[in-house]
This record gives C-alpha cells, sequence and structure tokens, in this order.
C-alpha cells in the first residue's frame, strides 16, 4: 500500500492557516460557550442535584416539560433533563478516557515505528494497515461480544479500535523530524537516543497528538451511541446519552420527544462544539497532517 | 513525452507488484483469522445456550452437550482451527451455528445487498462531496461554504441510526414518498430492480449523507489548497477561465490524495453500513454479523471478517495502482 | 513544474469511470444471489401481511421450529382449538392412552398429502419423534421429551408411542409438526436443505424465504382441513419494534406484533384495531436460596408484598398485562384463586413482616439484621428493556421498605454462573399443562442444574405435589395437586411473580376473522395471533 503516511517529498507545507472568515469567530464563541456550560454542569451536577441511578417512579411517567421537569419525564418516570446530564457525563468520561488509551497504544506503535524504523517499522505500519482494513464499528462489536458488555469493555472497544490514525501521525511526523537539522544537529552533538527521543522530538510530536486525542472524544462518544443502538453498550439502566437515545426512540413515535431529542441535541451541541474549536486548530496545522486527522 | 506512455511505462511493473502484494496479504489474512479463533476460545459465550435460544429453559444440560460435541465446538483450538482451514482450503467455509446454513450460502444471500448498498452509497457520496467540496473551495468563506462546512459539522455529530430514523420519520411517515423498510414491496414475488432501487433510496441516502462530511470537508481543502499550487496559479495567469481551471486543474491535483483515502475510508462505510442495515431491516450482512458476535459464531464471523478485510485490501490495491498511473511521483516498488 | 502540471491535466477522470463499473458489478453480483421465486399465492389481492421480530433458525419441527403448533407449514398429531383444548389433527381421533399411563396409540387420517404430493404415513411420524430423539441432531426438543422410550409403526396407519414412565400431559406433546421421512433420506438432519425449504402437511406451503426479510407461504389447496381462505401469507421480520411500528403505520402490514406502549399510538385510530392477547408468559424475580439475604423468607414475603403489580402494568407494559402471583397463569383450569394477592404494593405488611423478623432500619434507610444488611443485586439481561424496566420498579419498591437492591445489567453467559447467589429477573410460561415448565423451574431434584430451579428451591411439599400432577390421569387429583403447589409456593415465594404479559398485536380493521387465543412465551412464524391465519379474510 501506498503508505498515506508516507508524505510525498515535494508535498507544499504550509504552516500559515488558510484566511478565516469573521463568521468563524462568532462560531468558535458560541463553541467555547456551549463547551463551558457544558463541562460546567457536568462537573456540579452530582453537588446540586444528586441522582439515583436506579430511582423510577411509575405515577409520573412521560410528563411533558414543565417547571418542575424542565425537560419532561421518561417511559419510568425518571427526569429526562438530569439524565441528560448525567448521561454526557459518563458519555463525555467514556470518550475522553477511550480515547486516551487509543492516543497512548497509537502513540507507543508510533514511536516505535517512527524512531526504530527499518524491518520493525515496515512490519508494524502492516499491522496497523490490517487493523485498518476492518470496520471499526465490527471490530469494536467484537471486542464487546468477547468481554462481555460493560463500561471496561466500551472503552477496550474504542480504545483497540481508533489508536490507527494516531500512530501514523506520530509515525510520519517522526520520520520527517528525522531529517531537520536541528535533529542532525542534536545526534551530531552526542546526545543519545532517548534524548533526541524526549528533548527534541517529544514537543514536536506533542501538539498533534493532543490534538488527534481531542478530535477522537466526539468519535469515541459516537461509537458508545452505536453500540448501546445495538445493545452491547454501558449497563443498560445507566445514564448515558447512548443508552438515554435507544430507550427514548420508542417514546418518539408515542408523541413523547423529548426523551430522545434531548440527549440527542446535548450530544450533538457538545460534539459540534468541540468539532469546531478542534477543525479551527487543525486548520493550522500543515494539509497532510489534516487528511489524517480527518478520521 | 505523454501522460499516456509515461503512466503505461510506470504500471510495467504493477503485475509484480500484485504478485507481491498478494504474498504479504495471505499471511495477514491468516494471522487474523487466527486472531478471530483465537478470540473465539477466549469467548465466554456458549453457542449452544445461544443456540437453543429461549427453548435453553427448557433444555436439559446433557442435550446442550450433546450439540457442543456434534458441533466440535469443545475441541482444542489448534484442532478446530485446522479443520476450519482444511475446508477453507477444499472450498468450504463451515457451518455457521448462529444461521443453521452453511457459511457460504449466508455469504452468497446476504453479502450482494450489503455490497450494493455500501457501493451505490459510495458512489453517491463521492460524486455528490467532489461537486460540492469543489464550490465551496472555489469561493472559500462564502455563504455557500460556511453553510456546507456548518452542515458538515452538524451531520458529522448525529449518529446514523439517528438520521435514519428522522428519515423514516419525514420521508415514509409523514410524507408518504418512500417504503419505510425493507427490500422489496412486502407481497413482491422477486426482487424487481425497480422496486428494490425504490426501496434503497433511503438507505442509500442516509448512509451516503452519514459518510458525506468526512469527504465533503476533505475535498474542500485539498481543492483549496491545490487552487494555491503553482501551476494552477499559472494557469490563472495565463488567462484561462475560471470554470477550467478549478475541474481541469485544481480538483484533478485534489484528487489524487482523495482516491487513496477513500479506499482507507472503507471500513467506516461498512461499520454505517451495518447500522443502516438495522434501522431499514434490510438482508445484508449487518445483523448476521451482530448475531454472529454475540453467538460465538466463529466459522461466520471469521468469513465476514476475512471477506470485508479482503474487499477493502483488494480496494486499496486498485486505488494505488490507479494513483500511481496517474500521479508520476509515487513509484510502486516503493 | 509546467510539465508536471500538464500530466495532471492528461490523467483521465478516473474516480467516476471506477466508480460506475464497481457499481455495475455490484448490481450483477446482488442480482445473481435474488432468490428466484415461482409463482405462488403471494402477490394477489387478498395475500395477508403479518409482521412480527422473531424469526426462526429454521423451518423444521424436529429443530425446534413451531413445537407446540400451530405452525402454519406443519400438522402434528393434535392440534389445538381456540380455547387451547386439544382437537385431532394428523391423528383421527385424540390418541388413546393405556390403563398404566405408558403407552400411546394414535391411528392416523387418512388422504393426507405432503405439500409435494406424497401421502403421509406412520413412518413420517416415526421418523419425525426419532430424529428428535436421535442424539446426532442439534435438536433442544430432546429434553422435553425425555419421557419417550419409543416410537414405533405396527401399520401404516397406526403409530405406537412407549413410555419410560406415566406422564399426564404427554398428548400435549403430540402437536409437534411432522416431516416426510423421504425428504431426509441419506442426509444429515441438522444441514439438510429441508430446513430452509421445508415441505409438511400444513394449510400453507413455502414459496420462498429471505431470512431476515421475510418468509411467502402460499396456500395450500389439498390441505386435508380444506382449502385456506387466503391465497397466502407473507411473514415480514422486522427485528426492530420502532421501525416495525413505522412500518404498520406506513400501511405496509394487515397485522403486526409490537410492544404495549407502540401499540397504544393506534388506540382509536381509524383503520386499526389493537388486539391484546392474554397469554401464560409471566415474569417474576428469581430470588435464589443460596443468597444470605434473599434465602430469608421474610425478605421475601417482605418484597413480594411490597411490590406494586398494579403499577408495573400500567406504568411498564402500557396496560397490556396482569398481575402476577404464580406460574399457572390465570386463564388456565389449573389456576388456584386464593393466591391471589392485592395488585397495589402495601408497604406497610412489608414493614411489619421485616420488622418481625428483627430486620431494623440502619442509619442510612437500610434495614439490617445481626451485622448484615439487606442488600441484593438484581440480575437483568442486557437486551431486554421490559426486564430491565421491571428490575428498575422493583428496585424502587424494594427501597421504600428499606431493602436495597443493586440492578445489574448483564449478558446471559455472565447471569448464568451467578444465578445461585444473586436474583434474576426471570420470564417464561406455556398455557398448556402445569407441569411443562414448573417441574423443573421448582422441582428440587433439577436444584441448580443451568435454568432448572437456579435458585435451588426445595420443597418436599411442592415436589410431591408436582409429581402427582404428572403421574395422575386423574383430572381432579391433578387439579388437587396443582392447588397445593401454587399455595406452597405462595407461602415459600421462591419467587415474586410480577406480571402475566398480554402479546399486543395492531391489525387493520379489513380483516376479519381474527380469533385471539391464550398465547406462549414462544411467538413468532408459529403461534402468534395468526395461528388461525387459514380462516382469515381481507377486504379490499
Amino acid at each position: 500500500m501506498t503508505d498515506l503516511a508516507r508524505p510525498p517529498a515535494t508535498t507544499p507545507a504550509r504552516t500559515h492557516p488558510p484566511t478565516r472568515v469573521r463568521a468563524g469567530r462568532l462560531g468558535a464563541g458560541v463553541a467555547v460557550g456551549v463547551l463551558a456550560a457544558a463541562v460546567a454542569a457536568c462537573l456540579l451536577a452530582p453537588l446540586l442535584w444528586p441522582l439515583d441511578q436506579s430511582a423510577v417512579d411509575l405515577a409520573r411517567t412521560r410528563l411533558a416539560p414543565s417547571p418542575d421537569h424542565l425537560a419532561g419525564t421518561d417511559d419510568l418516570g425518571r427526569d429526562v433533563a438530569l439524565r441528560s446530564l448525567y448521561g454526557l457525563r459518563v458519555s463525555l468520561l467514556v470518550g475522553a478516557v477511550a480515547a486516551g488509551v487509543a492516543t497512548v497504544v497509537g502513540g507507543l506503535v508510533g514511536a516505535v515505528a517512527g524512531t526504530l524504523g527499518g524491518r520493525l517499522d515496515r512490519a508494524l505500519m502492516r499491522v496497523v494497515d490490517t487493523v485498518a482494513a476492518l470496520p471499526h464499528l465490527l471490530l469494536g462489536i467484537f471486542v464487546v461480544a468477547m468481554l462481555r458488555p460493560g463500561l471496561g469493555a466500551v472503552i477496550a472497544s474504542i480504545g483497540l479500535t481508533h489508536w490507527l490514525s494516531t500512530a501514523r501521525i506520530v509515525r510520519s511526523e517522526l520520520l520527517s523530524l528525522r531529517t531537520r537539522p536541528f535533529v542532525d544537529a542534536a545526534i551530531s552533538g552526542g546526545a543519545s537516543r532517548t534524548r533526541v527521543l524526549t528533548r527534541h522530538l517529544l514537543p514536536h510530536v506533542l501538539p498533534r497528538l493532543a490534538l488527534a486525542t481531542t478530535l477522537m472524544v466526539p468519535h469515541a462518544v459516537w461509537h458508545e451511541t452505536a453500540l448501546s443502538f445495538l445493545g452491547l453498550g454501558l449497563p443498560p439502566h445507566l445514564a448515558s446519552i447512548g443508552n438515554m437515545i435507544n430507550d427514548g426512540q420508542r417514546s418518539l413515535l408515542t408523541g413523547a420527544w423529548w426523551a430522545s431529542i434531548v440527549p440527542g441535541l446535548l450530544l450533538v451541541a457538545v460534539t459540534l462544539a468541540l468539532a469546531v474549536l478542534t477543525g479551527r486548530w487543525r486548520d493550522r496545522l500543515d494539509p497532510r497532517v489534516r487528511a489524517e486527522l480527518h478520521l | 513525452m505523454t501522460a499516456a506512455t509515461a503512466g503505461r511505462r510506470r504500471l510495467a511493473g504493477a503485475g509484480a507488484v500484485v504478485r507481491r502484494r498478494l504474498l504479504v496479504a495471505v499471511p495477514v489474512l491468516a494471522a487474523t483469522s487466527m486472531g478471530m479463533f483465537a478470540l473465539g476460545a477466549a469467548s465466554p459465550i456458549d453457542p449452544a445456550q445461544q443456540y437453543a435460544g429461549a427453548a435453553v429453559f427448557t433444555t436439559s444440560e446433557e442435550n446442550l452437550a450433546q450439540i457442543r460435541a456434534n458441533w466440535g465446538v469443545d475441541d482444542p483450538l489448534p484442532v478446530q482451527y485446522a479443520r476450519w482451514i482444511g475446508n477453507l482450503l477444499r472450498g468450504d467455509l463451515g457451518w455457521s451455528t448462529s444461521r443453521h446454513e452453511p457459511v457460504t450460502s449466508v455469504l452468497a444471500a446476504r453479502a450482494g445487498w450489503t455490497l450494493l448498498l455500501v457501493g451505490t452509497a459510495l458512489a453517491l457520496v463521492l460524486v455528490a462531496s467532489v461537486l460540492l467540496g469543489t464550490l465551496a473551495a472555489y469561493r472559500r468563506g462564502g455563504w455557500f461554504d460556511r453553510a456546507l462546512r456548518a452542515a458538515a459539522y452538524a451531520v458529522q455529530s448525529m449518529p446514523v441510526f439517528w438520521i435514519g430514523l428522522a428519515a423514516i420519520a419525514v420521508f415514509a411517515l409523514a410524507l408518504g414518498w418512500l417504503p419505510a423498510g425493507g427490500l422489496t414491496d412486502i407481497t413482491a414475488t422477486g426482487t424487481d430492480p425497480a422496486d428494490v432501487a425504490r426501496h434503497l433510496v433511503l438507505p442509500v441516502t442516509v448512509l451516503a449523507i452519514s459518510q458525506a462530511p468526512w469527504f465533503v470537508l476533505f475535498v474542500r481543502d485539498a481543492v483549496a489548497e491545490s487552487l494555491r499550487d503553482d501551476h494552477v496559479l499559472a494557469a490563472r495567469a495565463r488567462g484561462l477561465p475560471g470554470r477550467t481551471v478549478l475541474f481541469g486543474h485544481a480538483l484533478r491535483t485534489a484528487l489524487l490524495p482523495f482516491l487513496t483515502l477513500v479506499g482507507a475510508h472503507l471500513p467506516e462505510l461498512v461499520g454505517g453500513a451495518v447500522l443502516v442495515e438495522t434501522v431499514f431491516s434490510l438482508p445484508g450482512l449487518g445483523a448476521v454479523t451482530v448475531a454472529a458476535a454475540l453467538g460465538a459464531d466463529f466459522p461466520l464471523l471469521a468469513a465476514t471478517t476475512l471477506a470485508t478485510a479482503v474487499v477493502v485490501l483488494a480496494a486499496n490495491l486498485a486505488t494505488d495502482l490507479a494513483y500511481a498511473a496517474a500521479d508520476p511521483r509515487v513509484r510502486l516498488d516503493d | 513544474m509546467a510539465a508536471r502540471s500538464l500530466e495532471y491535466v492528461m490523467v483521465k477522470p478516473l474516480p467516476a469511470r471506477v466508480t460506475a463499473a464497481a457499481v455495475a458489478a455490484l448490481l450483477a453480483v446482488a442480482g445473481c444471489s435474488s432468490p428466484t421465486t415461482s409463482s405462488g399465492g403471494a402477490g394477489d389481492a387478498g395475500t395477508l401481511v403479518v409482521a412480527t421480530a422473531g424469526e426462526p433458525d429454521t423451518l423444521n419441527p424436529v429443530l425446534n421450529y413451531g413445537v407446540d403448533g400451530a405452525s402454519l407449514i406443519f400438522d402434528g398429531l393434535v392440534a389445538r382449538d381456540a380455547g387451547n383444548r386439544l382437537v385431532p389433527a394428523l391423528a383421527r381421533d385424540l390418541p388413546t392412552v393405556s390403563a398404566d399411563g405408558r403407552t400411546v396409540t394414535a391411528k392416523l387420517r387418512e388422504g393426507v398429502l405432503f405439500h409435494d404430493g406424497t401421502p403421509l404415513t406412520a413412518q413420517d411420524v416415526v421418523f419425525t419423534y426419532r430424529a428428535v430423539l436421535d442424539p446426532k441432531v442439534d435438536s433442544t426438543l430432546r429434553s422435553d421429551l425425555d419421557m419417550l422410550a419409543s416410537v414405533t409403526a405396527p401399520d401404516p396407519a397406526t403409530v405406537v408411542f412407549t413410555l419410560k414412565h406415566p406422564y399426564a400431559p404427554f398428548l400435549q406433546r403430540l402437536a409437534l409438526g411432522i416431516v416426510p421421512a423421504k425428504a431426509f433420506a441419506g442426509q444429515d438432519v441438522n444441514k439438510a436443505e429441508f430446513n430452509r425449504r421445508p415441505v409438511g402437511t400444513g394449510p400453507y406451503r413455502v414459496t420462498a424465504w429471505t431470512p431476515g426479510d421475510r418468509l411467502v407461504l402460499a396456500a395450500y389447496d389439498r390441505h386435508w382441513g380444506g382449502r385456506p381462505k387466503n391465497p397466502g401469507v407473507v411473514v415480514a421480520f422486522v427485528a426492530d419494534d420502532n421501525v416495525r411500528a413505522q412500518r404498520m403505520r406506513a400501511g405496509e402490514f394487515d397485522a403486526a406484533e409490537l410492544a404495549p406502549k407502540l401499540a397504544t399510538g393506534f388506540d382509536g385510530q381509524g383503520g386499526y384495531r389493537v388486539q391484546r392477547v392474554p397469554t401464560a408468559d409471566y415474569r417474576g424475580v428469581m430470588l435464589p436460596m443460596g443468597n444470605p439475604v434473599t434465602g430469608d423468607l421474610a425478605i421475601r414475603r417482605a418484597l413480594n408484598t411490597a411490590v406494586d403489580r398494579q403499577a408495573m402494568v400500567t406504568g411498564v407494559l402500557g396496560g397490556a398485562g396482569e398481575p402476577a402471583f404464580g406460574p399457572v397463569p390465570p386463564s388456565s383450569e389449573f389456576a388456584e384463586p386464593s393466591i391471589v394477592g392485592r395488585a397495589a404494593a402495601d408497604p406497610a405488611a412489608a414493614t411489619a413482616t421485616l420488622d418481625a423478623a428483627g430486620w431494623r432500619p440502619g442509619p442510612d434507610g437500610i434495614r439490617a439484621r445481626g451485622g448484615r444488611q439487606a442488600a441484593f443485586t438484581l440480575m437483568y439481561p442486557a437486551t431486554d428493556s421490559l426486564r430491565k424496566e421491571l428490575a428498575l420498579a422493583v428496585t424502587a419498591d424494594a427501597k421504600k421498605i428499606g431493602i436495597r437492591v443493586t440492578p445489574e445489567g448483564l449478558t446471559w453467559d455472565a447471569i448464568t454462573p451467578r444465578m445461585k447467589t444473586d436474583a434474576l429477573v426471570m420470564g417464561y410460561g406455556t398455557p398448556y399443562d402445569p407441569d411443562f415448565v414448573s417441574y423443573k423451574l421448582f422441582g428440587s431434584a433439577f436444584a441448580g442444574q443451568g435454568f432448572f430451579n437456579p435458585g435451588s428451591y426445595r420443597s418436599a411439599v411442592a415436589d410431591r405435589a408436582l409429581q402427582q400432577g404428572r403421574d395422575s390421569a386423574d383430572p381432579a387429583v391433578r387439579r388437587a395437586a396443582y392447588a397445593t403447589f401454587q399455595q406452597q409456593l405462595a407461602a415459600d415465594v421462591p419467587w415474586v411473580f410480577l406480571t402475566y404479559l398480554q402479546h399486543t398485536y395492531v391489525v387493520k380493521d379489513t380483516v376479519a376473522g381474527v380469533t385471539p387465543r391464550v398465547e406462549p412465551h414462544e411467538h413468532d412464524v408459529a403461534n402468534s395471533l395468526w395461528w388461525n391465519v387459514h380462516t382469515w379474510t381481507k377486504r379490499p
């Protein structure tokens, strides 16, 4: 395979961001606002409104939104607004942890391949290509089925399917850095391999890695939602966005639209905000990394 | 020299490359299938219980043990794997314990529909994204560009099954334009192409839309980038009309990396197809694969995984060759 | 630079060409695999379309397809009428049982033809039952026929079953569809082509089966019971509840099974009617004796009075159900009325029970006795949203009386090894005979054996009653035995029975002839609302 990660040598590297329109500023401002509000609500929710995950109230099922229940109640009389907040907490946490796992796995593979090179590099990239040839969702389903559905299985499923792009980014970044003058200078100056790696290469790679991880969070959340949709996600009575959309689907047809629309909108709003911000960040990078980061 | 002769010369080594790729692909596929079996052995799921379904509540342990013995699923892993490979070499993909039929007939009955769904959606998304992305890039920062990008980001944030349910609610229920699911009219006796096409409109569109953001954004960025390339600037400086520069020069430059990335994005499309098939109750491979994973049906799971891998590897090879034929900077013996 | 840019211009627009070719190829592949169907009844006006979630894995009765009859494609020796009473089918009269209860003789109806035109003989019946008993055949039905010693055919119109021990409800086991022996000659029953393209004697023959999509059935003109009143039936398989509801609303189906809450959307809507069919399908909480908390009688009794069955019926089942107090459905002639308790919760009685047994509220509101908290885990299968909701309802009710229940959604393989110590939301039930499920579910001989009596309930009284009900052919003796059994269960509370479900179907007003009957747990193509679809008609 012509490696995606191996940049055509003559690709022009542009370091200046494309000129952006003023409206982008507004979008970014809104995005920052949405994210800040979501994070604050998630952090504060357990302090202000504690939630018993298994509490149901069969006398108050499917109430329409009202001052008492801002987003109504679901099939089991649970407050949708509060559960959505908790669901967002869980989903973002799962997304972040899973993205972290994926980054660590991918970063290690990429670093080994990029610094050691040679036969090992080729072998590792072949592994990456093979895994890339399998659909993420199917692989994820398989992992969950092996480990039994649950929090750990979902994180493992996401982590094990989302590390490929990170590995490629880190590797190609390291490969291109190896030819840069300052690295040559450090090596000819007698610096050890570890020192070159940690002092000179790592600082260059880290921002990319951070961006890749952030970009992965929404993906991880979607993966969780898809698994939950198929009944393979988090324990079904636990408030998570995926579970709530799945539960609420049924109410959609019987008129209680709020039970699935509200958590769905919350998910879309937050991931959209994340995407807008990271999109702007990505635009500042050069195009070949951008291609990889589109995921 | 003309591009055509150059292309031919570069492709002269293609046969050897294909042979070499195959040599690499075989161990890769062998390793994948072995990995599948190893995971399967570690699986806590009892296929006999899955097979019994609700009857498991009235089925005795001896009864289940006898069924497991009939299947040989309690044999040591290497024995099972050797048996599977031996049968595979004879063209027998094994017996699906979750579908109760030969794996080959599961694939034969269903793979076509999944391929049709994925193939048409891919074609649609390619055409649409190239068109929309190029237009957006041409008027970068304009209202169309902004609207397209906003829409792309928004769609990217929506789970595909969510889009599917919404599409059913609007186009099948509220407007009544299109059927809500299935492959043909429910009383149809055969598979009339027109009928199938009508039933595939919604699933294909939903799958295409859900995958579109990635393609659209990529084309838009790549075309925008190449609009600043030297040869494009030169073409413009020569006074060629805007449309010629855009589609003749900038788009062609941008399409090359796009081509390669399409192959890389195929697995994602297949994953989306699993969910779309579930929402629209299409008799494709998606639902059986999920059932196979849950039912520890390894012959079927290994076959579908391998089949997908083979398709994707073949698609990658094809795009590589196309890429090499088109781009003088890429050498196949790389 | 200039030369290179020229080359770019010369490149043919590959993607469009490649994808067009690919699509054409794909269409060809898909076209090849499309099922070729002979012209059948389907497609004619009057063909009925019904939709269900459950698709059979195979259409072979030996491999568990429609074992309780009403399988549309096959007939058993006996069948059941609208009141679930046995009536003769392929047997000329109801089979006779010898005085010692160990020999059952069936005389076959004359002139019965399989769909392929061959006549039914006793050899076909013998083959069917021997195949079930054959260890090489992957049939789970063998467990239900473990009393059967042998099947023989003394003449082409007579079948004799010999039992290992007297088994009162044996005739109920003879609804199993009969397959033609000839179709399996020299074949492995497990892998025979027959399993997908079956041949039976039933009112419909199979024209096409596209797994995951539909089963197309055409009326069998030469059926012994007369030609069906409609030209054919299409059974659509739509696994997702919501999709099925949407397609019903879009007018694609004449009848569909829907989740109760989705069915309520069709209530009072012109053109449709909702059928709520009583079942023997119960849900309850199995309380294992191996857990120190659920093993305590006071806790079990308190839970039994603390659960609000009425709220579950209205809140969780959308009204499509009734409170359950025991494993014998109220519609059965064996149901014991004295065990029926209050449908609403009685927290006062529950707390009194706990107080009397020494379970005292702790500082956190959870009761404790001798340093042990009244807390246990309640497992439910994660993919079953009904059981999840019941588990949560039980959790909430238990909390009100100071018992902490921790719900846990798991897969069956994770649940199975824990059933001896952790409570579980379970469900099953058949309307045909109280022996069928209960004998193994509550008999101490089966304690801790997989899904048979997983909580290891042991009661000498219940054992004796269950055995008597099985051995005795006298209906009065059996009724008394099952009354004793139900009373003993109500006293010991090894399960907290919660609700009987009603299966809900939406039917178009244009369909006539629908006759609901009490349904068992398992219902898909067979044994659903359309058990007598051969008598249905449709107005255009």
